[in-house]
């Protein structure tokens, strides 16, 4: 029980105005150089009232050890030149400003943006890389976009067994893959390169436009998987080139007591490479007759045929509409009609000419031809939301939303039945395609009261229910109860806080569904199975100066899967977060923060390794295994803004880290049966660390013209078993591992340094 | 867009302003009793009758005891007949100032926002700000919070871009959603803390048609697919949990996992393939170090023959291997 010197001591804490303890942290801007900044306290540049801007070029050097790709990402650090360049011209009439950040690297980005009178205009044209490795190489050489080709003569050795192609057993690692000697060195990247336009034109004060074009190009390459069995698995570097061409327009018309607008979204992706065809690193030749097991032993065709993804398309029209009434009372709805499709021709059942003849077409009649030449694929959608909000005093309030959105596949059927796997063995064990329809029907409703001054109070209900088709449960439905307290406005603290409860139920079980697919009866799917969730978070700022503030976060959430006859799959899922963070701006030229975070995630799931039935191995439960996944992850912020670290100089440094450890561990009595046979070796933990640090200093010579001086230091380290290195070659990927051919793509380490000389200029 | 002038330079723009201001026939046009929605009252719009012409004094009142900082915004366009600019200036968010004035500067005789409960202050805003991308800003999640236009936004000192109090908005949601911008500086992620995109890129801070205020489109693979269009389908042969949610396999906002994956190859296809055979079969360190079974532990894993995991459209790709 409270004490009432306390009660009133607690009251008198939340009735305090103040919007202080709502300031967000002032740590500069991550992985961007800081821009020009006269330091503080110096007599400022003598601009043009209105018309300001800077010209910021320079020179940048870097140099890596390790996976330079890594180190760069989505940025280009290469050793050359800088710059930066922003105009901002600002009357009473117009606003009109442009930028350009490192011009004519793979990093650069445009902009220019006007406003004035009766609208605005937004230009852009960003480019931004995927550096994926710089690490890789691959024996496949592009003999056109789409095609990937391997020397002949090395894989007619492999093929007869004279050399090492695929390793297919330990004592095949001692000996180096004639690919990796062939293999050649690339960087894996890609580029996408985005043009847009929008802007908006308001006929009146009530009626406005608005319309946006935007164009995606994205080229280069990306890892991908392309195998031809259990023992022959390729990782390539497949070839991208596509475009993804956006347009919206929409027109708003809008009163004091409401408005209405209807709008139109269309979207076009073109893959301008429709297949990937590449030779079998396995096989030189076809074998011919075909071998039933070959899709597990390697005995399959010469070359293997994939789609890769098709062009498609999708429109959407959409119409609001909102209306206030009385008193503070506002109601407002959306529809929206989607439809995407895609008919993209389809490829033959098989490239492997020894399956496309008239003897395997007798015990195969469906793979003579395709039932279709197109795709014919097709989705509607429609999209509803009802919201109704009131306020009518003070005190209290309502929230209620409702959304219908309907997810409707309208694909015809197509038998793939009959069909060829991994283009080495026509099999009739497939099916039809399977239609996924979604009907989701939300239901929230919320209250809050306001029981404290700057203090509310909020309890919630709601319903997420889905009905589908071609799943094990026909219906799923979440109900929710949630509650939150939120008090801010506060000059020394601000508390938010919200906790949700929600429990999971399906109807409908079909066994058959599960037991279709071979899946153990017991089976779930955890993004229907029968679930308990609890989730809440607890914000708490703390304000005891105007120029500080302690922030202390928790996020926690649990789930539970557990429903009739549930054993198998995802069992539980529970995650922790806490932040605590420090900001201090004592004065205007010392301001210093940090922030320590650390996240833990559990996660146990259950299966069991066993033969098909009728084996009895499939009900055996001493054939069952559990993992338990454990991650935790530490991240820690630390900054300081020295806008006068002496006379005419300013400084920044930065520092960040992440670190990661990933446990798996196996359990149960599959494991232990394993364990006594010798075959069963624990996993390492995947670990990893990151640290960053940035610093700058600019010193102005005067008000306008300055240097700057920049330092950028990143290091990654990573221990993770999925990657390989060449025996005695440390951080050298091997491509030529059990089983497989790959790229060598995967994290690595890298320790990068940047350093940048810039002449400032501000006008 | 930026508005990065020192104190000085604001200094001397207004000192401009008040120029400009005295001796422009739009000083006067600015005193009239124009019907605007903002500053009457929160139930703007709804039937109440505005303030008497004569309870204003005028932006030039203002600007003796207060900098005027909206100069250089959109709200300081007088070319927009909507803004306050083109109204009455400071008067048009904060009200009538003659009792203010004649009180000695009394600020409780002023509409004073930073003593304002944050959804009442942003009734000020939506009279004005109730269109396009902010039409559903009444009753959605961050205004039921408690959040409102002026936790994030600055009308008079803003730090970044769109009038945000922080120069970045990574830095500004981080005030309340830090465990997700934490994310960011995990080993897989989207470009955000490398400055190509913004947590506004797929979200919508203000209202959406869609959920977890995602701006495009009306579900979460819509969203998703508006990028990553390659993605969108649909396809010949469909994935489940791929037509149900991208967020059912990966995590947007960052994870250590390859791909943004919630959890890492080949465990994360184990929790809902466990058939018979090679799906789920034990994958640890002896497989990996003595069978060809190793290909499903390293590199791509399961994606290594499963590629078309996001649906195939090859007539033989049922099991997404072609």
């Amino acid at each position: 029980m409270m004490h009432r010197p306390v009660a009133f001591a607690l009251a008198a804490l939340l009735t305090a105005a103040s919007a202080h303890a709502q300031r967000p942290s002032l740590q500069p801007a991550p992985e961007q150089l800081p821009e020009p900044r006269p330091p503080a306290g110096e007599p400022a540049p003598t601009a043009a009232p209105v018309t300001f801007g800077s010209i910021d070029l320079g020179f940048r050097g870097t140099t890596t050890s390790g996976d330079a790709a890594e180190y760069e990402r989505y940025r280009d650090l290469r050793s050359g030149s800088w710059s930066r360049l922003t105009f901002d011209k600002r009357t009473d009439m117009y606003l009109f400003g442009a930028r350009a950040y490192n011009i004519g690297y793979r990093d650069q980005r445009f902009g220019a943006d006007y406003r004035g009178g009766k609208g605005w205009l937004y230009g852009s044209f960003d480019s931004i890389p995927l550096n994926y490795s710089d690490l890789t190489s691959t024996p496949w050489i592009e003999q056109t976009p789409g095609q990937l080709t391997l020397d002949t003569a090395a894989r007619q050795l492999v093929q007869a067994g004279a050399v090492v192609g695929i390793p297919q057993n330990a004592a095949q690692l001692n000996t180096p893959s004639i690919y990796r000697s062939i293999a050649n060195p690339f960087r894996l990247e890609s580029l996408r390169q985005t043009g847009a336009f929008s802007g908006a034109y308001e006929f009146s004060r009530n009626l406005t436009f608005d319309g946006g074009f935007l164009s995606a190009a994205r080229k280069g390459h990306q890892p991908w998987g392309a195998s031809f069995a259990f023992n022959v698995a390729n990782e390539v570097a497949l070839p991208v080139d596509s475009r993804t061409n956006d347009a919206n327009a929409g027109l708003e018309w809008t009163r004091p007591r409401g408005m209405f607008r209807v709008g139109w979204n269309g979207s076009w992706y073109d893959d301008h490479i429709n297949e990937l065809v590449w030779d079998n690193a396995f096989r030189a030749t076809d074998t011919n007759p075909f071998d039933p097991s070959g899709y597990s032993n390697g005995n399959g065709p010469a070359r293997g045929r994939m789609a890769v993804p098709p062009s498609n398309m999708l429109n959407s029209v959409n119409a609001f509409a909102m209306y206030k009434l009385q008193p503070r009372t506002v109601v407002n709805g959306t529809v929206a009609f989607t439809r995407m499709s895609q008919n993209d021709p389809l490829i033959p059942w098989t490239i492997n000419p020894v399956i496309q003849t008239p003897a395997v077409f007798a015990a195969f009649p469906n793979l003579a031809m395709l039932p279709r030449a197109t795709a014919e694929a097709k989705v509607d959608g429609l999209n509803a939301v009802l919201n109704f909000t009131t306020r009518p005093n003070r005190f209290w309030g309502i929230t209620a939303r409702y959304r219908y959105n309907n997810h409707d596949n309208k694909t015809p059927l197509f038998d793939g039945t009959q069909y060829v796997r991994f283009d080495a063995v026509p099999e009739a064990t497939g099916g039809f395609t399977e239609q996924f329809d979604i009907v989701e029907n939300l239901g929230d409703l919320n209250v809050h009261f306001n029981v404290l001054p700057y203090t509310t109070l909020r309890v919630g209900y709601g319903f997420d229910s889905f009905d589908r088709t071609g799943r094990s449960f026909s219906n799923m439905t979440d109900h929710t109860i949630r509650t939150s307290i939120d008090t801010i406005g506060n000059q020394w603290v601000t508390i938010r806080a919200i906790y949700e409860f929600t429990d999971r139920k399906g109807s409908g079980f079909s066994e058959d569904a599960i037991e279709d697919g071979g899946s153990q009866p017991g089976l779930r799917f955890y993004d229907e199975a029968d679930r308990s969730r609890n989730r809440g978070t607890l914000l708490f700022v703390v304000t005891p100066k105007e120029t500080m503030d302690v922030t202390f976060s928790l996020a926690a959430g649990s789930d539970s899967y557990g429903g009739p006859g549930h054993e198998f799959g995802l069992l539980d899922n529970d995650n922790q977060a806490y932040n605590v963070g420090l900001n201090f701006y004592p004065s205007e030229v010392v301001s210093f923060g940090a922030n320590y975070g650390r996240d833990h995630f559990v996660s146990d799931q259950k299966s069991r390794n066993a033969n098909p039935p009728p084996d009895p191995q499939f009900m055996d439960p001493t054939r069952d295994w559990m993992l338990k996944n454990t991650e935790n992850v530490n991240n820690f912020a630390l900054y300081a803004d020295l806008p006068k670290l002496a006379r005419k100089t300013s400084a920044r440094v930065t520092y960040d880290f992440s670190d990661s450890d990933n446990a798996f561990v196996h359990s149960g009595p599959r494991i232990l049966s394993l364990a006594a046979a010798g075959q069963f070796i624990p996993l390492p933990n995947v670990t990893n660390s990151w640290h960053r640090l940035g610093t700058d200093v600019q010193y102005f010579f005067v008000p306008r013209v300055g240097v700057g001086v920049d330092y950028w230091y990143e290091r990654f380290n990573v221990r993770d078993f999925d990657t390989i290195d060449v025996p005695g070659q440390p951080g050298t990927p091997r491509i030529d591992y059990l089983g497989e051919i790959s790229t060598g793509y995967g994290n690595r380490p890298y320790r990068g340094h940047t350093v940048f000389a810039r002449l400032l200029y501000l006008f | 867009m930026l508005i990065r002038l020192t104190a000085p330079q604001i200094a001397t723009v207004v000192a401009a302003m008040m120029v400009i201001a005295q001796h422009s026939s739009a000083y006067a046009q600015a005193l009239k009793p124009v019907a605007v929605h903002a500053a009457q009252s929160p139930s703007a719009g709804q039937g109440t009758a505005p303030p008497a012409a004569n309870q204003y004094v005028g932006e030039s009142t203002c600007i003796t005891c207060h900098d005027q900082k909206y100069t250089g915004t959109a709200h300081g366009l007088k070319s927009n007949e909507r803004t306050p600019a083109a109204n009455m200036g400071c008067e048009s968010c904060h009200g009538p100032g003659k009792a203010h004035v004649d009180g000695g500067g009394d600020p409780s005789l002023i509409v004073n926002f930073r003593t304002m409960r944050p959804q009442e202050a942003s009734t000020y805003c939506v009279t004005c700000h109730d269109r396009g991308t902010h039409a559903l800003w009444t009753g959605s999640q961050h205004d039921q919070r408690n959040v409102g236009c002026i936790t994030c936004h600055s009308v008079h000192d803003p730090k970044g871009d769109h009038q945000l109090k922080a120069a970045s908005e990574m830095q500004l949601c981080a005030t309340c959603h830090r465990n997700v911008v934490n994310k960011q500086f995990r080993a897989h992620h989207m470009p955000v803390r490398e400055g190509s995109l913004a947590c506004s890129s797929c979200h919508n801070p203000h209202g959406s048609q869609n959920v977890r205020l995602l701006k495009v489109g009306t579900t979460i693979d819509e969203s998703c697919t508006s990028c990553h269009a390659e993605k969108r389908g649909p396809f010949l042969w469909e994935h489940a949990p791929v037509a149900n949610a991208c967020v059912t396999c990966h995590d947007p906002h960052g994870s250590n996992n390859e791909r943004l994956l919630v959890a890492k190859r080949p465990f994360l296809c184990q929790r809902c393939h466990v058939t018979s055979r090679h799906p789920p079969t034990v994958y640890e360190g002896f497989l990996l170090n003595n069978s060809t079974n190793a290909n499903k532990i390293v590199g791509r894993s399961c994606t290594v023959c499963h590629q078309q995991i996001h649906g195939s459209n090859a007539p033989s790709g049922q099991f997404f291997l072609r």
